[in-house]
């Protein structure tokens, strides 16, 4: 069983938090306190971000943090050392890689999965790979003899007969996409994301969890009483942002906000 | 889809674009599939491409540069004299009659040189509908005078200050706008580039000008001409040349791309040379990338050739070896540009000029007798004060 389906099958919790920065941002080394802090206060899954050059889904506070931190020398060895590290700090709670589909191409699939999976990743979320592509089932395959899992996203647009059709190549959870556009923090999301969230959850037989734009303590408990994880990016890389050039304070905000979003889930 | 699918040109095309907008092209490429069998539909583009643009462009035998290149007889292929001054316009109308055709209401764009953004903002002003424009920061500056109207069109310019400023940065915006607005809004891509439907989208509506040339050609010569030309930025006016001419075994066919300063990346936008299999902008095609996949800044004297990607339809024909592609360097499309506008009395655009400096060689290599077509895609009224500060600094 994939690390991801016990942890949410142990019942350890009503709706898992799960939240997101980038690595490199602003140096790979305060990446891995950055990464320990947030897993010390309160993260049941983490994602990673791999930086890419051109990162089309995802909004300005994500863009900038991407372009500060392929400022300092990008590697794939760099990205697995703060990997493995912020993995051993903590190794029972699940890491994940958010990032588009071409480093991991040109780096080549199996040689990246294998060296993902030797720094503790055991699922990645590409969001410009649908799952109806040759490449998208290449990695399945892959992945699923590594007891890795491909965790897709669903939109407000994604119609229900290609909801269906995803249900083959899915594993880990469902990344709902709450709102329209790219990552970024919102004040309102789609009217019917009660409803759209329910129907995902009787037709895909995985956890939905939802992300883009939450952002507030209220919103999250608002949206976990429904959604089985909630995702945060942009409001932590904005900690980041606004703090990351003084690790100390850096630190100390994450470890404020980590908590008052796990405290706010039930 | 599969390789063999729609969308695949070879190994290269399909769809990596985000989620958001699998809806919104799927409800492309079937609107897009009906309109093409409706005899309505293609008497509407017919009658906007000849009424309002001036279609079919001529074919004009450029005397005085076949004398001075001294080799092959030199054909224009006149895009430079559609409405807006480029062929981008064939495809800004296609386009905009299928988001009307959608009952969508506003309709964005991203462009490098401004031809395609002074197309959409001119087709935005024409069929009433709300128009933006993406335009890298640094494009605005080269490109001034179509950036100025476009806002005379009424269209909205976004500029865009992320990354280097220009076309690859601009595309990125235009599709996150797209992500945020699909339901009301029609991105009109600008060249044959993007998700599937686009590139063959793009394709068929430039594909008037390789087969008004080579009807047009067959007419006056009784044959087909021995080699055609046309630079490549995405690619657009060049497929749009190439296409008719595909199974034509005989005629050669080359593309010219910006060589820029030099071999090292970064200095050059030579997709076709230098670029390796990639994903980029929803397309899987050749791209300009370091050892690890992150897409280096391109780089072109021309903002419009200034993009690190390019068609998958171009990278299949560069695969299979029915195109050849060839690299011109900054200066040598500065020469062009002069020398062609000084032989025979037009301004071509830089990105033309590209295509120019490969004819020239072309044309010697061929000999007399022979007979060679240039898609002469734009005019070079955009570019004259960029010119005269290079010509400036190179004193
Ligand atoms: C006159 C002209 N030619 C060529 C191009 C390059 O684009 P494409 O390769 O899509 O034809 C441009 C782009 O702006 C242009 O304005």
């Amino acid at each position: 069983m994939s690390k991801i389906k016990s942890l949410f099958e142990s019942g350890s919790f009503k709706s898992a938090f799960i939240p997101y920065f980038t690595l490199g941002d602003p140096n790979y080394n305060d990446s891995i306190e950055f990464g320990k802090t947030i897993l010390d206060n309160g993260a049941d899954i983490l994602e990673l971000g791999i930086p890419f050059s051109d990162p089309v889904a995802d909004g300005p506070v994500i863009q900038r943090a991407a372009a500060r931190s392929l400022k300092n020398r990008f590697s794939f060895d760099e990205i697995f050392r703060v990997t493995k590290a912020i993995h051993d700090h903590k190794p029972e709670t699940p890491l994940v890689y958010l990032t588009y589909f071409n480093p991991i191409y040109h780096c080549g699939i199996t040689k990246f999965l294998d060296r993902a999976k030797e720094s503790g990743i055991v699922g990645l979320v590409i969001p410009d790979l649908p799952f109806d592509t040759e490449e998208s089932e290449i990695l399945f395959r892959e992945l699923k003899v590594r007891d890795m899992d491909l965790i897709h996203l669903v939109t407000p647009a994604s119609e229900k007969k290609r909801i269906q059709a995803l249900t083959k190549t899915s594993s880990g959870f469902i990344y709902y996409v709450t709102s329209f556009g790219v990552t970024g923090e919102r004040r309102e999301f789609s009217v019917d994301l009660k409803e759209r969230i329910k129907f995902l959850k009787d037709t895909i037989r995985l956890p939905i969890c939802a992300g883009f734009g939450i952002s507030t303590p209220d919103q999250a408990n608002q949206i976990s009483q429904y959604a089985d994880g909630i995702i945060i990016g942009s409001a932590i890389q904005r900690v980041i942002e606004e703090n990351g050039s003084d690790k100390t304070k850096t630190i100390a905000a994450l470890a404020d906000y980590i908590s008052k979003i796990r405290a706010a889930i039930p | 889809m599969g390789k063999n699918l729609p969308g695949y040109f070879g190994e290269f095309g399909g769809r990596y674009s985000p989620e958001i907008l699998t809806e919104a092209l799927e409800e492309l490429e079937s609107t897009y599939q009906k309109l093409k069998k409706s005899k309505k539909f293609k008497k509407e583009l017919e009658y906007y491409l000849k009424n309002y643009v001036g279609r079919p462009s001529p074919l004009t035998y450029a005397e005085r540069l076949t004398k001075l290149w001294g080799g092959a007889r030199i054909w224009l292929k006149r895009e430079d004299l559609n409405h807006t001054g480029a062929h981008k316009i064939n495809n800004a109308i296609g386009q905009a009659l299928i988001a009307r055709f959608m009952g969508k209401k506003r309709i964005i764009a991203e462009t490098g040189a401004g031809q395609h953004g002074l197309a959409t903002a001119t087709v935005g002003a024409m069929f009433g509908m709300e128009t933006v424009v993406y335009m890298g920061a640094v494009d605005v500056e080269r490109q001034n005078l179509n950036a100025k109207k476009i806002e005379m069109l009424g269209a909205k310019i976004l500029p865009v200050t992320a990354g280097e400023a220009t076309l690859k940065e601009a595309t990125s915006e235009a599709m996150r706008d797209w992500a945020l607005n699909v339901s009301t809004t029609h991105y009109i891509v600008g060249s044959a580039i993007g998700p599937h439907p686009f590139p063959t989208i793009v394709r068929d509506f430039q594909d008037f000008i390789g087969s008004e040339a080579r009807s047009e050609f067959k007419k006056r010569n009784k044959k087909l001409p021995n080699a055609i030309v046309a630079c490549v930025g995405g690619g657009s006016n060049s497929i749009g040349m190439f296409h008719a001419f595909l199974k034509d075994k005989q005629v050669a066919i080359y593309g010219a791309e910006a060589g820029g300063l030099g071999s090292k990346p970064g200095e050059h936008s030579a997709t076709l040379t230098y670029g390796k299999t990639g994903f980029l902008h929803g397309t899987k095609t050749l791209i300009i990338q370091d050892e690890f996949g992150q897409i280096v800044p391109a780089h072109s004297v021309s903002a419009g050739l200034d993009y690190p990607g390019v068609g998958p339809e171009h990278a299949h024909l560069s695969q299979t070896g029915r195109v050849e592609y060839r690299m011109v360097t900054d200066e040598q499309a500065l020469d062009s540009f002069l020398e062609v506008t000084r032989v025979e009395g037009i301004i071509p655009a830089l990105e033309t000029a590209h295509a120019f400096h490969v004819a020239r060689d072309v044309a010697k290599d061929l000999g007399k007798k022979k007979d060679l077509i240039i898609c002469l895609s734009g005019r070079g009224d955009k570019d004259v004060t960029e010119v005269l500060r290079l010509l400036g600094e190179r004193k």
